[in-house]
């Protein structure tokens, strides 16, 4: 199994506006997937789908070797999720909500949680819908760990919460990562966030996925550079060229994608010049991608 | 024509009143009386025939010796004789002949339409549309046969008409055995006949109060479930006084009240269906001269001409009476038996719609 | 997963469960109040089946309110959490269901059990005329059944979705609007009253609910 999940062909449809059309997204097993993307692009509705909550229109969905929606159960045994919103019952303390989720899967691992549990300071008694945010927080990410699950489907789980408890979450996430080799495929729009960790990057805007690269290529291929003397209509360059916006007399900016240090000779050919060429980090290089998605031109 | 046959009547009675003493004279009188009121019905009948024939013809059905003369239509008269004359023949026996010269006049008429509805003096109007099973409840409730002496009428309190639900009149007899606010009642609930021909006022007494409601406390609760408003209310309250002292234990204030009842208001402990239930039994058991000759000796004692018509003593024929009212005990619980079965199985259809729900409801 | 299910829903229905239970238990024995008295005659037979009788118009108000409350809570935790809880579970949907029905089905148990207590002290305790009978287990078991049905009904009405109630809906809908037509066009056409005999007598599927719920009878 060399992928964790792969989805083929996807087609769904929610009201008469938002649409996921013909999407093909493989995360490789082992991998920590990053599913980048600005509110309402499809994040949540695709890993919806990718766990048989949702009903697709057409496609293909496989995760951990199962199709999905047919074999839901049991490849939701295997798989820890965190979602969006905190969905568990507020009337259960966090103990009751610990031996309610525990009942249902078998590989449930009671220490570990015990020791999250602490870890993470969680009143037992204390009801889940009188928790803060930053505790729902918490018990989400636990109970996910705690079952110790082959792959870890997590929609924006740091949202809104403080740098503190963010921090906290994310180490328990990359402990339990590094000790059992498991996927991860995270969803979120704090980009600097997944910047850290990741080792693949996915980007999803108006339901459709932008780009899917390693996280390596992704930064290091999108720069900013400045041009002089650039003709008009470049002739078929080695690397995507994003925008292009004029700077000072004859110089511009670009912005590329695919770039590599040996491309400057293109620049030499078509009597341009290189005068600088900047590293631009996820963040930036996320904007740019989304700016030049949206664009007319593309 | 009414006037001829009461001049010819009165005429051929007249001649040999003389001589006669005064009770046979009653007897006579209320004889004549019978007769008269007979001839007089077949007058208007014969005059409304006239009349219905001028305005469009009649039917005449004939089932047994039961006649229907009807105005044309399409009710299902024929069918509904045909289910009515058994049962008025097993009740009437040989009596029932007599239907032979009494016909129903029956005026069915259209229920759709708002023209006239046809006109037939003294006749029972119907809608055409009225099932078979209606207007053979019908036929039965409205035998035109001869009325029985007033004795046996006010004792039933009524005229003698076959029970259309025999079983269900069975059973709300049996309720009221043991629901009645009556000694007598229970009594004969629990097997003393003696109490049961006290409860079916089959037993002359000068004082029927003393008689159906012997005890303090029979008298106070008739006073209360029966009487509670009335002594409240009437005489502009003249008796409110009496009805506190009955209900703060006062027995002679309730006995005073009850005794202050109009004639023949004293209700007896068991209604109506209860002595025509018994009446039924004795006419069963007679055979078919029974009704004849229950009516035959009006001035016997109710519970003597009971017997005769039965043909057995009398104790005998309350005794048959009791059980009969004891076997037909009604069902306490509604359910059929298979109930619980329909219930447990609409459960299940429910549950396994709800278990084939759809999973898919997250959005 | 059945008992931690069961404890969820206990979380849920346990006010609705408890005051039902004592609406049960209470039922009974205030229906036979006048025949318990001391000074209660035989004679006052017919009063005490009057009273058995008016009381007994709350048996299956008690038994549709109980179905009704339970089922909405049963699933009440699911819906709040628009059933994405629910659904992440690694268990099948009908087996999810069944769960939460039986654990439904288990905590209406207490009100029925607690009603058969307050049925049999109730015909203990009341003297009871010579000809009527009392009848707990009778009004038991059919308190239990019509609780179960109840409980079935709403507890599928909750299952469906959206799209279900829509058709619910539209079938009622539809029933009127045929009914009205009908009436309007001078069609002798008794729609209501039709379903109205196949839903409430038997066979029908709520017949259990109507007639007299006596506990002490003839």
């Amino acid at each position: 199994m060399s992928n964790a999940i792969e989805i083929h062909q996807l087609h769904y449809r929610a009201g008469r506006t938002f649409e996921i059309k013909d999407l093909d997204l493989s995360v490789p097993a082992g991998a920590i997937y990053g599913f980048l993307g600005p509110n309402g692009s499809g994040k949540t509705t695709t890993i919806r789908l990718a766990l048989g909550l949702l009903r697709p229109l057409a496609g293909r969905i496989t995760v951990l070797g199962d199709t999905i929606p047919e074999n839901a159960p049991h490849v939701l045994a295997r798989v820890g999720f965190v979602p969006e919103q905190p969905h568990l019952d507020p009337v259960l303390t966090v103990r009751e909500t610990l031996r309610f989720q525990a009942a249902f899967y078998p590989a449930w691992d009671w220490p570990w949680a015990e020791r999250l549990l602490r870890q993470f300071e969680l009143q037992e008694q204390q009801p889940f819908g009188r928790l803060s945010k930053g505790q729902k927080g918490k018990l989400m990410m636990l109970l996910a760990l705690a079952q110790r699950p082959e792959l870890l489907v997590l929609d924006e789980p740091t949202d809104g919460l403080d740098p503190v408890v963010r921090r906290d979450v994310l180490s328990a996430l990359l402990d339990y990562v590094s000790q059992r080799r498991a996927t991860v495929f995270i969803s979120s729009h704090l980009v600097h966030e997944l910047e850290r960790f990741c080792d693949w990057i996915g980007v999803m805007d108006n339901g459709r996925l932008i780009t899917a690269v390693p996280m390596e290529r992704f930064k290091n291929g999108v720069k900013r550079l400045r041009i002089s003397d650039a003709p008009p209509t470049p002739d078929s360059p080695p690397f995507v060229l994003l925008a292009r916006e004029p700077a000072n007399g004859t110089t511009e900016t670009w912005l590329v994608r695919d770039w590599e240090p040996q491309m400057t000779r293109y620049f030499e050919s078509i009597g341009a010049v290189v005068n600088d060429v900047i590293d631009l980090d996820l963040e930036e290089g996320f904007v740019e991608l989304l700016r030049t998605f949206r664009s007319p031109r593309s | 024509m009414c006037l001829c046959l009461v001049t010819m009547i009165a005429a051929m009675a007249a001649g040999r009143l003389a001589g006669q003493s005064v009770e046979r004279l009653q007897v006579r009188a209320d004889s004549l009386l019978r007769e008269w009121r007979r001839a007089s019905a077949l007058a208007d009948m014969v005059d409304s025939l006239k009349h219905g024939r001028a305005a469009g013809g009649t039917d005449t059905i004939s089932v047994g010796a039961l006649r229907i003369v009807a105005t044309p239509s399409p009710a299902r008269l024929r069918e509904a004789a045909a289910r009515a004359w058994p049962v008025i023949d097993s009740l009437y026996g040989s009596e029932a002949q007599q239907l032979a010269q009494r016909p129903y006049l029956i005026a069915p008429y259209d229920p759709d339409t708002t023209s006239p509805k046809p006109m037939l003096r003294g006749a029972i109007q119907v809608p055409w549309d009225k099932d078979v099973a209606s207007l053979a409840m019908l036929l039965l409730t409205n035998v035109p046969i001869g009325r029985p002496d007033r004795a046996l009428q006010n004792w039933l309190g009524g005229s003698v008409l076959p029970i259309i639900h025999p079983l269900q009149a069975r059973a709300a007899v049996y309720v009221q055995l043991v629901t009645a606010p009556s000694q007598a009642a229970r009594s004969c609930f629990l097997g003393v006949i003696g109490d049961c021909r006290n409860a079916l006022a089959l037993s002359e007494s000068p004082d029927p109060l003393q008689q159906w409601y012997p005890s303090t406390g029979e008298r106070r609760a008739l006073v209360f479930r029966s009487f509670a408003e009335y002594f409240g209310y009437s005489d502009h309250g003249a008796h409110k006084s009496g009805l506190q002292q009955c209900g703060a234990g006062s027995d002679a204030a309730c006995t005073e009240l009850l005794r202050s009842l109009p004639p023949g208001a004293l209700p007896r402990p068991l209604t109506y269906d209860a002595r025509a239930a018994l009446v039924q039994v004795a006419l069963r058991l007679g055979g078919r001269a029974a009704y004849h000759r229950l009516v035959a000796t009006p001035g016997e004692p109710i519970a003597d001409r009971l017997a005769g018509a039965a043909g057995v003593s009398g104790d005998s024929l309350v005794s048959l009476w009791r059980s009969e009212i004891l076997a037909a005990r009604p069902a306490p619980v509604t359910l059929p038996p298979w109930g619980p079965w329909a219930a447990l199985g609409w459960t299940a259809v429910f549950a396994v719609c709800a278990l084939r729900s759809s999973r898919w409801r997250a959005s | 997963m059945f008992r931690v299910m069961l404890y969820s829903q206990w979380k849920w229905c346990r006010l609705i469960v408890v005051l039902g239970s004592v609406a049960g238990f209470a039922l009974p024995l205030v229906s036979v109040q006048g025949a318990a008295r001391a000074d209660s005659s035989p004679l006052q037979a017919g009063e005490l089946l009057q009273a058995v009788q008016s009381w007994g118009t709350l048996y299956p108000v008690l038994a549709a309110a109980l179905g009704l409350l339970v089922a909405i809570a049963t699933w009440a935790p699911d819906h709040r959490g628009r059933h994405v809880h629910a659904l992440s579970l690694p268990v099948p949907r009908w087996r999810y269901v069944l769960l939460r029905f039986s654990a439904g089905a288990v905590l209406l148990a207490a009100p029925i059990l607690a009603l058969s207590a307050g049925a049999v002290l109730a015909t203990w305790s009341a003297t009871i005329p010579a000809g009527l009978q009392g009848y707990p287990v009778a009004l038991a078991i059919r308190f239990a059944l019509a609780v179960l049905l109840a409980y079935a009904v709403f507890f599928a009405v909750s299952a469906g979705t959206a799209r279900t109630a829509g058709i619910i809906l539209a079938v009622i809908g539809s029933v009127i609007l045929v009914q009205v037509v009908a009436s309007v066009a001078n069609v002798d056409f008794d729609l209501l009253g039709k379903l109205q005999v196949a839903v409430l007598n038997w066979p029908g599927p709520l017949a259990i609910f109507t007639g007299r719920w006596m506990l002490i009878d003839v």
